[in-house]
């Protein structure tokens, strides 16, 4: 992976240090709320329900074993023994104290980590896919990409105060784990028929109070061109955003306002008048590069015995297999997705106890590599088949063995109003009540292949929009409501999902869910998932089912 | 009925307003009728100590099990912890006031609250 080079780590010690500084003028009063509250903004630091939350930013979702451990001995230290993964592949500590802050700062620079672009009207950690480098689907390694673009963005002094937030995502697989399309800008990396490699581009896709999948704006940007194109967006962002009004100041409400076509064609002639001096030098990039090409790889067969004869012996390794491994580029080795969605468990949260097992199977059998997705799950992208068992041995003996990735029960939650103070309603035991539904796993995988996102509020970060059944938590004077919509997704086939009906109440949601998928079972015709049967048979069966006790 | 509740600057922590003081069990908050003008003095009081809180507002209460609880979910949350971790927050301490905040109802919008982010 990309390791800091002294620039980089000059950065984050002058960072800290100023953080100190200004917490230091703040609790002795030099400073007023209101004039901190941007500042500790800018350092990942929300004050929400119970106590300081610190957002840590893990650019692209990628980690190391010494990374993760130290994230486990911060959890340890200085929360409450465990720590939160996002769907913007961040990590939250949800019970830090205003004091403690530059020191947890310090710690985490002396692993090149920090909480830099996880907050404020900045650009935000770009998404990756977790199996970058790992998967054969993909034409190129999309982690340079996202390397790049967190060096052009982080400090940029045009884009530190933009209308609104700003989020990426790369994918270089045409099948998509970022949610590209539901992104400010989704980038998809494609091959042309004469080799060269260029990005689809898509502005103004988003969740949030007005959900959008993204047009796409460019067809084909050659990838040597990129920061230059994204400057070209983010200037035409920057000058017609609109700031007047929070609740539109999205990228997604100018390019919907503008039309595609003339904000494209707005981008294009602020893009010749840049010109290529603001992209990046081909030597930068082969420097880049260089730090993600993966060498450790051995020369496998592609057949394991020992995997296969664990397979055959062991039926709970067998589910996990068909689950949680995914197929590697090298022959011999596996992807192995870590569920963080224990049934019962909170979608997301890792004991620091949980990370340190993962730290040390990344550095004993995955190639020092550990990955985060948006989907709340964590990975290791480089696995021998020969290994697998052991992995899934300390894995389960972990509680993080879970064989249910992409199953009913790998929901996506925001901390919603347990934590949250924005939210309106509860998210996380919604979740833990789906899942209780699903605890059978011959029931969950026979429903296949399933998505629920949940959200606390509009703001979506629980990507209901984009669930092929999403939940939304809404306050119906002052009484947690739910409103189900269904047949959304965020991969390459992204819909907005349709509303289900009149809100549920919360101890009807589970329920409900549980009713939907019996509709689905009933409805379904070979091999479809959940999502092509709503899309084949339309809203109506599930809402005669799920209102039916309202006739 | 009203109690002020704010959270301290250094840590976060939910606090409630007794008696020119700032407390961290709801059991110990300091209650008044809701035509008391002493709760907006107290309410007062509060805001001008932005070095030990932030946000400091009333909040309203209805009756629970004989005893006094927050009126909005939202405050519940507050003065108990979250419900995906019942030995987190306040509530591992346990006790009558935290059971009948536990199975308080009847819930509302937190007018204190809606009333700061208006203000701001």
């Amino acid at each position: 992976m990309y390791t800091y080079d002294t620039i980089d780590k000059a950065m984050l010690a002058d960072r800290s240090q100023e953080f100190r500084g200004q917490v230091a003028r703040r609790l002795a009063g030099d400073l007023t709320e209101d004039q901190f509250k941007p500042l500790r903004l800018m350092n990942g630091l929300y004050l929400q329900l119970h106590a300081y939350m610190l957002r840590v930013a893990i650019p692209y979702g990628s980690l190391n074993p010494a990374q993760l451990r130290k994230l486990a001995w911060i959890g340890r230290t200085y929360d409450k023994g465990y720590g939160h993964f996002t769907t913007r592949t961040n990590l939250q500590f949800h019970w830090i104290k205003l004091a403690d802050t530059p020191d947890i700062l310090d710690h985490l620079a002396s692993v090149d980590m920090h909480a830099i672009q996880t907050s404020g009207n900045c650009i935000r950690n770009t998404t990756t896919d977790p199996y970058a480098g790992a998967t054969a689907e993909e034409v190129d390694d999309p982690r340079v990409w996202a390397e790049a673009i967190r060096q052009w963005s982080t400090f940029h002094p045009e884009f530190s105060f933009l209308p609104r937030k700003f989020k990426i995502a790369i994918t270089a697989a045409p099948k998509d784990r970022t949610a590209a399309r539901v992104h400010d800008i989704g980038l998809v990396l494609k091959r042309a028929r004469d080799g060269s490699l260029g990005f689809e581009v898509i502005v103004g896709g988003g969740m949030g109070r007005t959900p959008y999948v993204g047009p796409t704006v460019k067809e084909f940007l050659p990838v040597n061109r990129l920061l230059s194109y994204l400057e070209a967006i983010l200037r035409v962002y920057n000058r017609h955003g609109r700031r007047d009004n929070i609740y539109k100041a999205r990228i997604k409400i100018l390019v919907a306002a503008l039309g595609k076509d003339e904000f494209a064609k707005q981008v294009e002639a602020e893009w010749a008048k840049i010109g290529e001096g603001a992209d990046l030098p081909d030597t930068e990039l082969a420097r880049i590069r260089g730090a993600f090409a993966q060498t450790a790889f051995e020369t496998l067969p592609a057949h394991s015995e020992a995997f296969e004869a664990a397979k055959a012996s062991n039926p709970a390794f067998a589910r996990f297999v068909r689950n949680n491994l995914k197929p590697h580029k090298k022959a011999g080795y596996g992807i192995v997705e870590v569920s963080l969605k224990g049934i019962g468990d909170t979608p997301g949260d890792a004991s620091s106890e949980q990370m340190e097992v993962v730290a040390d199977l990344a550095e004993r059998y995955g190639l020092n590599d550990i990955r985060v997705t948006h989907e709340q799950n964590l990975v290791l992208p480089h696995v021998k088949l020969d290994d697998v068992p052991a992995v899934w041995a300390a894995l389960h003996e972990a509680g993080i063995a879970t064989p249910n990735i992409n199953l009913v029960s790998d929901i996506i939650a925001c901390p919603g109003l347990d934590y949250c103070a924005l939210a309106n309603a509860r998210a996380i035991p919604i979740a833990q009540q789906i899942a209780e539904k699903f605890r059978d796993q011959d029931r969950a995988e026979k429903v296949g292949e399933l998505k629920i996102k949940i959200s606390g509020c509009i703001n979506a970060c629980g990507h209901h929009h984009v669930g092929h059944i999403g939940i939304l938590g809404v306050d119906k004077k002052g009484e947690e409501f739910y409103q189900l919509t269904l047949g959304g997704s965020g991969a390459e086939d992204a819909a907005v999902g349709s509303m289900l009906g009149p809100a549920l109440p919360y101890e009807k949601v589970a329920d409900a869910v549980d009713t939907l998928v019996d509709v689905y079972l009933r409805e379904r015709q070979d091999g479809e998932r959940f999502l092509d049967t709503f899309r084949r048979t339309g809203v109506t069966p599930f809402k005669e089912a799920v209102y039916a006790d309202a006739h | 009925m009203k109690a002020l509740t704010a959270n301290r600057l250094t840590d976060g922590e939910v606090v409630f307003w007794k008696a020119g003081q700032w407390v961290t069990r709801f059991a110990d908050a300091e209650l008044w009728a809701d035509d008391d003008p002493a709760a907006v003095q107290a309410e007062a009081s509060g805001k001008a100590q932005p070095t030990v809180v932030v946000d400091a507002y009333l909040i309203d209460l209805v009756e629970s099990e004989g005893l006094w609880a927050p009126l909005s979910y939202r405050e519940r949350i507050r003065a108990l912890g979250p419900s995906n971790h019942l030995h987190h927050g306040k509530q591992a301490e346990g006790g009558a006031v935290i059971e009948a905040l536990q199975h308080a109802h009847g819930a509302a919008r937190s007018t204190g609250r809606v009333n700061l982010i208006k203000r701001k």
